[in-house]
């Protein structure tokens, strides 16, 4: 053969060449292939746990916040309505009282007029009584009038 | 001058002196009278007198020597790696599991690229023949001695650079890229890969070439001992290295693009209606 090219040291070769790639393939390459997708997927779980954590955690807070606004709100509406109900209570304690107010003013404007009427009567009463008793002693007394008169007068300029 | 200065000068002084003597005692004559230079290149191309007894059985050319001792070589690396290596790889490699890793990447990357569709057999494949090219042909610097069949002393050759070895990477490249057009995608597949008919030629020559040229300018370069002093260091080492890279790139490279091509799934066309076709042809015309 020209160049000294022979077949049998060609088929030599080639089944030199054949085993040495199934002792690389199977040996080297397979495994260390294997052993790096493995660390890959382990790699991807691992990024997709952290990712789902994380969107959990995003998800929890989103719903505290939410949770939170409702509160606050919650906290504004019965802070107002409890303003509210304060007011109407203190309107209606003010009302009462100018009520109670009102009927005790009226109360003691009719005793203070049954008195007045009262002490009127019974001055008037007084009054009559002693002009009576003046009259009867005026009448009953009138003899010694005059003498009571001179006995006054003469006490008086001694 | 400072004594420091004074030894260093006289350093040099006496490098140029011996360069000096040296240059005259080698210009004296080649090795004209042990080989002629044309014999020397035809026995590194050829391998028609070095021959080497193996194991008693046939006499081969040293380049196959060379392939068995490399495939044994790397063999044995592999099995003490799968045994001892692979099992404590850790998340976080170290240094020896990175270089591992970094070169099935390599490969494994290279064939998703380049035949994406199946990247499985063929990243494997060429990260066997990558490593045997680039380790084959790396072989040829640790000058490893045999002795031929005439008795004489002959030093290792890259088994690449007998063109047997060279022919049988080929054709056994060019065989894994016909058989896998034709598991994948049937006769279709391997009609792909049988179109390029002159690939086997093509990717054995060119390895034999590439690797056969360095082994010729070493060769030229160790003939005549004025250019065997410091000049190898740089031809011998770097130039073998280079090929070593650039061989094992391309032929890997070439060989998953075809194996791509052949093994590519084949596009379904569209079958038109009537209708469409009336109005593709109204189209045309118009």
């Amino acid at each position: 053969m020209p160049l000294n090219i022979d077949i049998q040291q060609i088929l030599l070769h080639m089944l030199n060449f054949a085993i040495l790639f199934a002792a690389l393939y199977f040996l080297l390459y397979k495994p260390v292939r294997r052993f790096m997708d493995n660390r890959n997927k382990y790699y991807d779980e691992l990024e997709e746990k952290t990712n789902t954590t994380l969107s959990e955690a995003e998800k929890t807070k989103h719903e505290y916040e939410e949770k939170l606004t409702a509160l606050k709100a919650e906290e504004k509406r019965i802070k107002a309505e409890a303003v509210n109900e304060a007011q109407i209570k203190a309107e209606k304690i003010v009302s009462d009282a100018q009520t109670k107010a009102a009927d005790i003013i009226a109360k003691s404007k009719q005793r203070a007029a049954k008195e007045k009427d009262s002490m009127i009567k019974s001055a008037n009463k007084e009054i009559r009584h002693i002009a009576e008793e003046a009259a009867q002693k005026l009448v009953i007394d009138g003899e010694d009038a005059y003498e009571t008169f001179l006995n006054a007068f003469g006490n008086g300029e001694n | 001058m400072s004594k420091k200065r004074r030894i260093v000068s006289a350093c040099i002084f006496a490098l140029i002196i011996a360069g000096l003597i040296t240059g005259i005692i080698l210009t004296g004559g080649g090795r004209n009278d042990e080989e002629p230079i044309k014999e020397v290149m035809r026995d590194a191309v050829l391998h028609e007198s070095g021959k080497i007894n193996l194991f008693g059985l046939i006499e081969v050319n040293p380049g196959l020597v060379s392939a068995l001792a490399v495939s044994c070589t790397l063999i044995l690396f592999a099995v003490i790696v799968r045994i001892f290596v692979i099992p404590r790889f850790t998340i976080k490699p170290g240094r020896f599991q990175y270089l591992l890793e970094k070169a099935v990447s390599l490969f494994s990357s290279l064939a998703k690229e380049n035949s994406g569709h199946r990247p499985v057999f063929i990243g494997g494949y060429i990260f066997a023949a990558g490593l045997y090219i680039f380790t084959s042909t790396i072989f040829e610097l640790f000058g490893i001695q045999a002795i031929t069949v005439s008795g004489r002393p002959i030093a290792l050759p890259a088994p690449l650079s007998d063109i047997n070895g060279a022919i049988a990477m080929g054709v056994f490249s060019y065989g894994v890229i016909l058989l896998g057009g034709l598991f994948i995608n049937g006769p279709k597949g391997a009609f792909k890969a049988l179109k390029d008919f002159s690939l086997p030629i093509s990717m054995s020559f060119r390895l034999f070439g590439a690797l056969l040229s360095g082994a010729l300018v070493t060769e030229l370069v160790y003939y005549f001992t004025l250019t065997s002093i410091v000049i190898p260091v740089v031809v011998g080492v770097m130039f073998t290295l280079l090929h070593a890279l650039i061989q094992a790139y391309v032929l890997t490279m070439l060989v998953s693009i075809f194996y791509g091509e052949s093994t590519e799934p084949p596009h379904i066309k569209e079958k038109k209606t009537k209708s469409e076709k009336r109005s593709a042809k109204h189209e045309k015309v118009s």
